[in-house]
């Protein structure tokens, strides 16, 4: 038992500098709580002082066209191009609802714009900055998708989505199929034709699989039509005819064994598009990008040819100025330029952002042949694709009733699923969703 | 004779599977050093490749090219650190009291905390965020730092330690001399707990470092994230990833861990296993 | 002064060394500051947050929209949602696939544990060390562990002559790679604990069993087992609340599983645990309402879980 004398003296040899990391600590919790308050309060909702923060994903934007935005206009802001990866939309509108740090320019995904649209008092109305003097330029339908239902504008057109049918040249001539595009565009034009293809392709080709799931069958099916999931009047129309005929469509697919089991995007399926054992893709202009970026082993092995029946459109995008934004003119001057015909050509070389602005349809740099598809010019097939697209509606609530009927096709492709089990449980699914969300069944 | 030999073949059967468990625990980080010094195509390749290859260097570069990684473990520290100071500042002191002070409400307000630590912590998640959102803290480090400051875990530990590690004939020798509430705190408690508050404190720092569903959701601004969630954003990119890359940041992020646990190593392990106990 | 020296040693729930007369609330104010700042932070960030969330889940909520009142109806939907029943199931069977063997593993390295006399302290290092790390690292680098073409858990099974597994592909699949990765974080933890466990048992008892010629197993089930149970109790309680609120591992290792969300929780959303389901209504659907009443199902959830298991260990007990 130490003595209180003992002790006391012990204590107090220690006190000075146990005190003095007291004190620092808790100065130091204090700064950051005050700091942390104080920053709160201070920094609105966007971004400061000389700031402009642009948010996009990778490929959503042409490089080129970013580094010189980011120059020209450095003498009266500091552009930061954000790329977000994961899910966008998600990412934005949980940062929205966050009201801290929402960027002044937000790319949409074209595929997202719809669920948008009813938010459209978190934008920004780009009628207010003078967007009606650039209406001609650009294609009318894709201007139309950016507009919410009461005519705000919410969105600037980026890019647009015809969609094409990628293939490997080598590949399908050892398989004996038609290898020139134009042969593969003339022969491989309905989907009896294209199937076929892929069982002989399978025959002469053991381990191959023409595509990689059936979501992709079904999905640009879908985008064939004019027809989505919900009509005008918020009723759900994905039980009906257009669907079914995807489904089924998709089903086939899987029963004529053309899709693997493989999922977009693994080190999996990578290495099996680069070994030649996937050597188709419904992609739209864009996706590209995700080609060149994903499988860079494989440049000059691919070429462009129409897919079958007609052009889908799959995506497309815009930019939109957010209410957060402190200096909304300035942010549409920008954005009106890095959009203008010119800046879009530019962004088809980067990644293949097919142009909205028809005038970017003559200039040089859609002429190009790529290297990436064999000296190929994309924008023959492109171009006419892009003009046969037909027009959907889109509704906010495509997203969510669409989903149970992607998941189920896709359990369908990947785990074997009962087609008709699958069916009946995405229409259930959908018929509990459209409930909660007030869309008519 | 037989046993002798029978119990020298059982020690080192013993050791045997011990060996061999060991290995198991510590081949993923072996496996990660392996893929963090390749690059994606040879990660890529079958057979997978056992013994480290020469592009470690290269990997770092592109890591720090791709996330600002000294920024983010910067914000990890900030918040391990931060919290774990309020956390043992503001837990000791409250186990400090409802370990050696009778007061009215004292048996209420403890059963109060040990009905607060059954809460599970979603349910905060969404108001907290909303919340947040209408003080402006979401995006910032705060968001991570203030509600984690005192947790109920801490000062059911830091009270048991306090109750029978502190002495009440030291607590009273104290008093006699005058001390008042927090001289006793300060000079009596505090230094008899130090090895309870360290283990406090590793824990703390440990389970903050790793804190990632929370930050995932409140940090929205990309530039200014922890090393958890930046790290996942290395990896979420869907399609176009450099293994080598994001491997070479796995590796990297568990590093500051390990230097602590070498650290402490014996006090975590010696007191949870007390703590347990009790 | 001299009556508080001769008072024995404070033992739990009674009046510890002071007597300090009792002079009104004012007496004791610096006890309540010093004990505030927990129960105001929990106010503040635990009571009202969850007060909140009760009264969200009564609204349907965007989160940039106004609020609309729902009256049940979330509920309603919750109690007939699929999706979140499967996601119950998924966290139960994961959680299973994983405790049950973590326990035993812990076990039986605690007792080896404790017959080792040498390398005893590298051993513990060792074991404990996977719970010392980042678990989103950890789980990057246990995709690639478990990858169909180039991971090494398929290159060893091809090996010995099997086959290859597309772990990450099907639903089985997924759910042993989750639970694989839970259970190689928690044994060498547990196994601490056991381990201490042990080393409370008297060593007479061990003694007695010798001498009725009690082999090794018959100690085991007999002596050892009994003893361990309270350090059972809490290793079992502590899984259970941490295990059926896994995110993390299913999060990232299924993250690039999906064109549309980061919660997908891989095919068939195998792994989609409950709070994984909770993240994806309320971030990916904007859907603060019924995320909120989500939350609240999984408490329930949780509660009664926590309850059966609790009484199952008990009854056990009192045997």
């Amino acid at each position: 038992m130490r003595s209180p004398e003992k002790i006391r003296k012990a204590v107090g040899a220690v006190r000075l500098s146990r005190r003095g990391l007291l004190r620092a600590g808790l100065a130091g919790s204090a700064a950051t709580a005050l700091g942390g308050l104080a920053s709160g309060c201070a920094v609105p909702t966007g971004s400061t002082g000389r700031n402009m923060v642009l948010w996009y994903w990778d490929g959503g934007l042409g490089d080129t066209v970013v580094k010189k935005a980011k120059a020209r206009y450095d003498s009266s802001v500091d552009l930061q191009a954000i790329k977000i990866g994961g899910y966008y939309r998600s990412k934005l509108i949980t940062t929205m609802s966050g009201r801290a740090h929402v960027p002044d320019i937000a790319g949409l995904k074209g595929e997202d714009m719809a669920s948008y649209l009813p938010n459209a008092d978190q934008f920004v109305d780009l009628r207010t900055l003078g967007a009606e003097k650039y209406k001609s330029q650009y294609l009318p339908w894709k201007w139309d998708q950016g507009i919410a239902d009461d005519g705000t504008m919410v969105g600037f057109p980026i890019d647009c989505g015809p969609v094409a049918h990628f293939y490997q040249y080598e590949v399908f001539r050892k398989a004996g199929l038609p290898y020139e595009p134009a042969d593969v565009s003339k022969e491989l034009n309905t989907w009896e034709k294209f199937f076929a293809a892929g069982e002989q392709l399978k025959k002469r080709i053991p381990g191959t699989s023409l595509l990689t799931d059936v979501n992709s069958i079904f999905e640009n099916v879908v985008q064939q039509g004019s027809k989505r999931y919900v009509d005008k009047d918020r009723r759900f129309i994905g039980d009906q005819e257009h669907v079914r005929n995807a489904w089924a469509l998709a089903v086939e697919a899987k029963r004529r064994g053309i899709v693997s089991k493989l999922v977009t995007g693994t080190p999996d399926q990578i290495s099996a598009v680069d070994g030649g054992k996937l050597p188709s893709q419904l992609g739209a202009s864009w996706a590209s990008y995700d080609i060149k970026n994903g499988n860079p082993k494989t440049k000059g092995r691919w070429r462009i040819a129409d897919m079958p029946v007609r052009p889908a459109n799959n995506g497309g995008s815009f930019l939109s100025i957010t209410k957060a934004c402190r200096e909304p003119q300035q942010a549409f001057e920008i954005i009106s330029w890095m959009l203008n015909a010119a800046n879009q050509a530019s962004g088809y070389v980067d990644a293949g952002l097919f142009p909205s602005t028809p005038a970017s349809y003559d200039l040089k740099q859609l002429r190009e042949p790529d290297p990436f598809f064999g000296g190929q010019v994309t924008t023959d097939v492109f171009g006419p694709a892009a003009q046969k697209i037909v027009v959907a509606y889109n509704s906010p609530f495509d997203v969510a009733l669409g989903q149970p009927i992607k998941d189920e096709i896709k359990n369908v492709g990947v785990l074997g699923k009962d087609p008709k089990k699958a069916w009946s449980d995405a229409m259930s699914k959908c018929r509990r969703i459209a409930k909660h969300l007030g869309v008519s069944y | 004779m037989a046993s002798i030999k029978g119990s020298r073949r059982r020690g080192v059967a013993l050791h045997a599977v011990l060996v061999v468990g060991l290995l198991l625990s510590a081949f993923p980080f072996y496996w990660a050093i392996i893929m963090s010094t390749h690059t994606s195509t040879e990660i890529f390749s079958y057979p997978p490749k056992l013994l480290p290859g020469s592009h470690f260097v290269q990997n770092i570069r592109s890591l720090f090219d791709n996330i600002d990684f000294f920024g983010s473990m910067f914000n990890s520290l900030l918040v391990a650190g931060a919290v774990t100071f309020l956390v043992l500042f503001f837990d000791s002191l409250a186990a400090f009291v409802f370990a050696k002070f009778d007061f009215p409400g004292r048996r209420l307000l403890f059963t109060l905390l040990m009905l607060i630590f059954m809460v599970p912590t979603q349910l905060a998640i969404i108001p907290q965020f909303v919340i947040m959102a209408k003080i402006g803290w979401i995006g910032s480090m705060t968001a991570l730092i203030v509600p984690a400051a005192a947790n109920a875990f801490g000062i059911f530990w830091m009270r048991q330690y306090m109750k029978s590690a502190i002495h009440d004939e030291l607590l009273d020798a104290s008093r006699i001399d005058g001390a008042n509430f927090l001289r006793q705190y300060w000079h009596v408690a505090l230094p008899v707990v130090r090895p309870g508050l360290a283990f406090l404190g590793i824990f703390t720092f440990m389970g903050q470092w790793n804190d990632y569903a929370w930050p995932l959701i409140s940090l929205t601004n990309p530039d200014n994230v922890t090393l958890q969630v930046a790290l996942s954003q290395l990896n979420g990119v869907h399609g176009t990833t450099d293994y080598g890359m994001v491997m070479t940041g796995a590796l990297l992020a568990l590093v500051p861990l390990l230097i602590v646990f070498a650290i402490g190593a014996r006090q975590i392990i010696g007191d949870l296993g007390k703590g347990a106990i009790k | 002064m001299a009556t508080a020296l001769e008072k024995p040693p404070a033992t739990v729930g009674t009046t510890s060394a002071t007597t300090q007369p009792k002079k009104g609330l004012r007496k004791y104010w610096h006890l309540y500051a010093a004990i505030s700042p927990f129960y105001l932070l929990f106010l503040c960030f635990g009571l009202i947050p969850v007060g909140f969330s009760l009264y969200l889940s009564f609204h349907r909520w965007d989160g940039l929209g106004s609020m609309e009142w729902a009256g049940l109806s979330q509920y309603q939907y919750l109690l007939s949602d699929s999706d979140f029943w499967s996601s119950i199931g998924n966290t139960i069977i994961i959680w299973s696939l994983a405790t049950f063997p973590m326990i035993f593993l812990a076990m039986v390295t605690a007792v080896m544990l404790n017959a080792a006399v040498r390398f005893k302290n590298v051993y513990r290092f060792a074991y404990f060390l996977p719970n010392v790390t980042s678990v989103v690292a950890v789980a990057i680098i246990f995709g690639s562990v478990f990858s169909t073409n180039f991971g090494l858990v398929n290159a060893l099974l091809q090996a010995v002559g099997l086959d290859q597994v597309a772990w990450l592909n099907t639903p089985w699949g997924i759910k042993v790679a989750i639970a694989t990765l839970m259970t190689w974080q928690w044994v060498g933890y547990n196994a601490i604990i056991f381990l201490a466990g042990l080393q409370t048992i008297p060593s007479e008892l061990y003694e007695a069993a010798r001498v009725d010629g009690a082999g090794p197993v018959q100690t085991f089930f007999r002596i050892t087992l009994p003893q361990l149970r309270p350090t059972l109790l809490f290793v079992l309680v502590v899984s259970t609340v941490t295990g059926l609120q896994s995110f993390t591992e299913a999060q990232v290792l299924l993250q690039n599983t999906s064109n549309d969300s980061t919660f997908s929780g891989g095919p068939d959303h195998a792994g989609r645990t409950m709070v994984l389901y909770f993240f994806q209504q309320t971030f990916d659907n904007n859907d603060f309402g019924y995320g909120a009443a989500v939350a609240w199902g999984i408490f329930l959830v949780v509660v009664i879980f926590s309850i059966i298991n609790w009484r199952l260990v008990q009854r056990r007990g009192e045997e």
